[in-house]
């Protein structure tokens, strides 16, 4: 005869081999035969925390909203370097638009994108609506932090038969009294519900409970203050739990506090401050590296990715961005040591088959080149990626010198993506290289109407139209080249000689 | 006494006159104060009802020179609409339509200014210059002419160069920039483009005189520059050369044919490496330059790398599909990727379109010897030798390895007689040549060949020439002046992104 283990002790076992739905459903068991039994209660609320759970610190999101109504930087015009809304500013001898693609005006492709990645801001609502959703961070933009409206949405999916905790019938001083029920409570409130407003009168309660000794309470609502946008509440909240205990997790919400209050110098010291306390802390070495790639400070932000390497040689973010920082100062063989490692530890995604395809058609080894880029072809996941490839492979055509090929994959970048800028200015060079102008003229105007901050497009428009005698267009086309590239020597030329042809005669 | 006084000589009365404060605008015009200009020009048009003419014409300019032409043609149509007289609101009407691509319609217009003006220097500059555009060198010659007679300027000898040069007829393009070059010799522009229009005749010494005149007058003439050091690297003073380029390059970092000149700098110096890593930054900033390609595979081929050699030279050859050196170059890499066949048919190719470099036969007859064929070696070396005399009567130098080679390879084939040229007649020359040339030790074991014990010599040094054959084409070509030094380029500069590798992960 069987004899069925205890329900509890097997939810307990299941939650910590991490089989969530299982856990909650024995719980949910447990809880209909007995309804007041805490101990299964908590356990629910966890393992259904820990369903959706994503690490505060990596979310960082801002809507287009906070990018642009929300003013919490103190200095409007901030010295070169000392700020992250001036990109282009501090140059830290990174390679120029030439060489290294551009997200967004001044601030080069990075090697790594996090959800908090943000490549430059739009400057007024306007712009910021027209430009393509995804220019700004990894996710399409909404217009005040989007995800965390999906995630709420996210739990009515784990539990059809509808909320398990009715938030407005807790009463949450009860619950604030009881230190073992709150901290599971408030983190069901705070990752699963999105409920901030509930989660801070729940932590403001408990922390009082506490007679506010407790580090985890001042940081959980400097976590709410941070999402209701009160920068400097958090910041009191924070500093006060690092006087309690030094944990870097709280080094690193406070770094992220500074950020948003555009303090990059602050971050930093602060940063170092955590370094003194942990030493060879991979996280907060990664920070300042971060911090220094934002005001593209490519140099300094290699040097602190190499310290994370001598921590953590895993460290994926880190073997990218030194990886692409090699590729883009002439040394793809390097480039390629570094993508080879990541293929080696295991990872198997598109853009590595495509990073590594680039690589070695660069180093020349050309036996690697094609098999990657079928490779990468094979794991594409949406039609972005595979247009990306695609302009790739259409890169190694030109570079065989075989231009057919080249405009062939070009068009089929198109195909997937159709607003794939690069590939429009690309296909409008092949197509002048045939003699044919206008075409290559209206393909120029669709990538300088879709990127505006490449100065490829308008440099070429600006070429064509001087040699066929516009010079109205040229000149208006040179402009925004200059803009995009203040430092291009071509384009400086071609001003001058317009300038020449305007002022004389 | 004062009122008396004031009485006696009354102020003078406020006459609307239309032209009161002319000499204001034109004050502040000139001294590009356009901010207060433009106040004054719209307070003067409020008075006038816009009848002022001069302060329409003033906007007009301003308006052009920030770039608007559509709007400042406007305003100078009104100008001529004020003043129909005057040839040159039509001028200036002219002009914007010119400078909106037009040229048509401004040829038109300037020829009624001419009516109205017939000894004006810019109406006939500027009929010559819009004949240019549409391609009509006939009358763009005649008008640019007619402006020289009636002033001198050197933007109109610079045009009339251009024009010349278009219509492909170098030589008179030379004689237009020399008189220019006399009429103003201060002039870093007309100097440069003299100096390169003789690099490209190779006459190197009056090339040089004009282009360091050049830059006694302007330094940092990046063209000049340029076409000076690729001069010294023909003459192999390669250390000089860097000089120059190091200068350029703070200027223009990002320089396709910079970065190619420095690369074959690094090549002649011997540093295979710093000179792929150069050429490669150049074929990275311009994917479709073919001289980059040419000597990307150049550098490949010495360093022995065949397989990417062949990838660079084949990339060349696509996209410059009518030089036969390029296609012996391929031979050579084929010849050592063991593809005979395809070898032997790339040689038969750049023999088809070489006519002058007798390098190309005379590998392809090694080629055919080294696999038997001793016929068809013969031939090929009798072709070569046809080319040779006839570069011999125009008094070129040969390189040493060649006469070597070719003395070695008439032994094998048994035809030594009439080998007067390879004689060391100019022997002194070729050794102070071959200081600056690079590696010519032909290794002499690399390969086995031939049968016969008694030419087995002769031919392992030729087989080791079929591998360093390539340097003296290397040498000729990197002193070919590089595209942006020349005043005309057939495309405009192709730009492409680069890459947009790293992308997210993860």
């Amino acid at each position: 005869m069987e004899i069925p283990m205890d329900p509890l002790f097997l939810a307990w076992s299941y939650f910590r081999r991490r089989k969530f739905q299982p856990c909650s459903n024995i719980c949910s068991k447990i809880l209909e035969d007995s309804p007041y039994d805490q101990a299964a209660w908590s356990l629910k609320t966890r393992a259904l925390t820990e369903m959706v759970y994503i690490d505060e610190v990596e979310v960082d999101q801002e809507g287009i909203a906070e990018m642009l109504l929300d003013e919490s930087s103190i200095a409007q015009v901030a010295r070169p370097g000392t700020s992250l809304r001036l990109p282009g500013t501090s140059h830290g001898g990174g390679p120029t638009p030439a060489i290294r693609p551009m997200t967004q005006s001044g601030r080069p492709i990075t090697g790594f994108v996090r959800p908090s990645t943000q490549s430059g801001r739009p400057g007024t609502m306007e712009q910021a609506i027209r430009t393509p959703r995804t220019a700004h961070t990894a996710r399409p933009v909404t217009s005040a932090s989007g995800r965390f409206v999906r995630l709420g949405t996210a739990s009515m999916l784990t539990n059809p038969e509808g909320p398990f905790i009715n938030l407005s019938r807790l009463n949450l001083a009860k619950y604030a009294q009881k230190p073992n029920l709150s901290k599971t409570l408030f983190e069901y409130i705070f990752h699963h519900e999105n409920d901030v407003k509930n989660a801070l009168d729940l932590a403001a309660l408990a922390t009082e409970n506490a007679q506010f000794k407790d580090w985890w309470w001042k940081v959980q609502l400097g976590k709410c203050y941070y999402r209701l946008g009160l920068h400097r509440e958090s910041e009191k909240q924070f500093r006060s739990a690092l006087n309690h205990q030094e944990v870097v997790d709280t080094y690193l919400y406070l770094a992220k506090v500074y950020q948003r209050l555009d303090q990059p110098i602050t971050a930093l010291n602060l940063f170092k401050q955590g370094l003194d306390h942990f030493p060879g802390e991979v996280t907060l070495l990664t920070g300042i590296a971060r911090i220094h790639e934002e005001m593209n400070n490519i140099t300094s932000a290699t040097e602190y990715y190499k310290d994370v390497l001598k921590q953590d040689n895993t460290h994926v973010e880190a073997i990218a961005c030194i990886g692409s920082n090699h590729f883009y100062t002439d040394q793809p063989e390097i480039a390629l040591r570094f993508y080879r490692r990541l293929l080696q530890m295991g990872v198997y995604n598109c853009q590595l088959y495509n990073n590594l395809g680039l690589c070695c058609f660069y180093a020349q080894q050309y036996d690697m080149t094609l098999s990657s880029f079928e490779r990468a072809l094979a794991l594409v996941a949406n039609d972005e990626e595979q247009a990306d490839v695609w302009y790739n492979i259409g890169h190694v055509a030109v570079g065989i010198g075989d231009l057919t090929l080249a405009s062939q994959c070009f068009k089929l970048a198109l195909a997937f993506n159709n607003d794939h800028a690069e590939a429009y200015n690309n296909l409008a060079v092949l197509e002048l290289r045939r003699g044919h102008i206008e075409q290559s003229k209206a393909f120029l105007q669709t990538a300088a109407s879709l990127a505006p901050h490449m100065y490829e497009p308008h440099f070429n428009y600006s070429t064509l139209s001087d040699k066929i005698g516009d010079l109205q267009s040229s000149y208006t086309a040179a402009q925004r080249s200059e803009d995009a590239f203040p430092e291009h020597v071509d384009t400086q030329q071609i001003l001058k000689h317009l300038r020449q042809h305007f002022a004389v005669l | 006494p004062l009122r008396r006084r004031k009485r006696q000589a009354p102020k003078a009365p406020e006459l609307p006159i239309l032209e009161r404060r002319n000499w204001l605008i034109h004050l502040h015009y000139i001294r590009k104060d356009y901010e207060t200009c433009k106040a004054m020009i719209k307070e003067q048009l409020q008075e006038t009802q816009g009848m002022c003419e001069y302060a329409i014409y003033v906007q007009a300019l301003i308006l052009r020179l920030e770039g608007q032409i559509q709007p400042s043609l406007e305003l100078f149509q009104s100008c001529a609409i004020l003043n129909p007289t005057s040839p040159d609101n039509l001028k200036q009407v002219a002009r914007s339509l010119f400078l909106l691509g037009k040229h048509k319609a401004a040829i038109e217009v300037y020829h009624e200014a001419g009516k109205l003006n017939e000894k004006d220097w810019e109406i006939n500059h500027n009929l010559g210059v819009c004949y240019s555009f549409i391609k009509d060198f006939q009358n763009s010659e005649e008008q640019l002419n007619a402006a020289l007679k009636l002033k001198k300027h050197d933007r109109t000898f610079m045009t009339l160069g251009k024009v010349h040069l278009l219509a492909g007829d170098t030589n008179k393009a030379i004689e237009v920039y020399k008189s220019a070059v006399e009429f103003s010799p201060e002039n870093a522009e007309l100097l440069t483009t003299l100096g390169l229009l003789y690099l490209q005749l190779g006459r190197y010494q009056k090339a040089f005189e004009h282009l360091g005149n050049a830059l006694t007058y302007d330094p940092n003439n990046y063209k000049a520059i340029l076409a000076a050091g690729s001069m010294m690297q023909t003459h192999g003073d390669f250390d000089v050369a860097m000089n120059k380029y190091r200068v350029a390059a703070c200027m223009v970092p990002e320089s396709p044919p910079l970065w190619n000149n420095i690369g074959m700098c690094f090549f002649g110096k011997k540093k295979y490496v710093a000179a792929i890593s150069c050429l490669k930054r150049a074929h990275y900033l311009s994917p479709f330059d073919w001289k980059v390609l040419y000597n990307l595979g150049l550098v490949h081929l010495t360093m022995q790398q065949y397989a990417s050699a062949f990838h660079f030279l084949s990339a060349a050859t696509n996209l410059q599909p009518r030089l036969g050196e390029l296609y012996m170059l391929l031979a050579v890499a084929l010849t050592n990727l063991e593809d005979v066949d395809n070898a032997r048919r790339s040689y038969e190719q750049a023999v088809a379109l070489d006519q002058s470099n007798p390098l190309v036969n005379l590998n392809f007859a090694i080629l055919l010897y080294n696999h038997g064929d001793k016929k068809g070696a013969l031939q090929q070396y009798q072709e070569m030798e046809r080319k040779v005399n006839i570069l011999n009567d125009s008094n070129t130098e040969f390189d040493p390895e060649l006469m070597d080679m070719a003395q070695k390879m008439a032994a094998a084939l048994q035809v030594g007689e009439s080998l007067e040229w390879t004689k060391p007649v100019k022997d002194p020359k070729s050794k102070q040549r071959s200081a600056g040339a690079p590696s010519k030790t032909p290794g002499s074991s690399q390969q086995p060949l031939g049968t016969n014990q008694a030419l087995e010599q002769a031919m392992s040094s030729a087989a080791g020439y079929n591998k360093s054959i390539t340097l003296p084409t290397g040498v000729s070509h990197h002193s070919q002046p590089t595209p942006p030094s020349l005043a005309l380029e057939e495309e405009p500069d192709v730009e492409t992104t680069p890459t947009r590798a790293p992308q997210p992960e993860e």
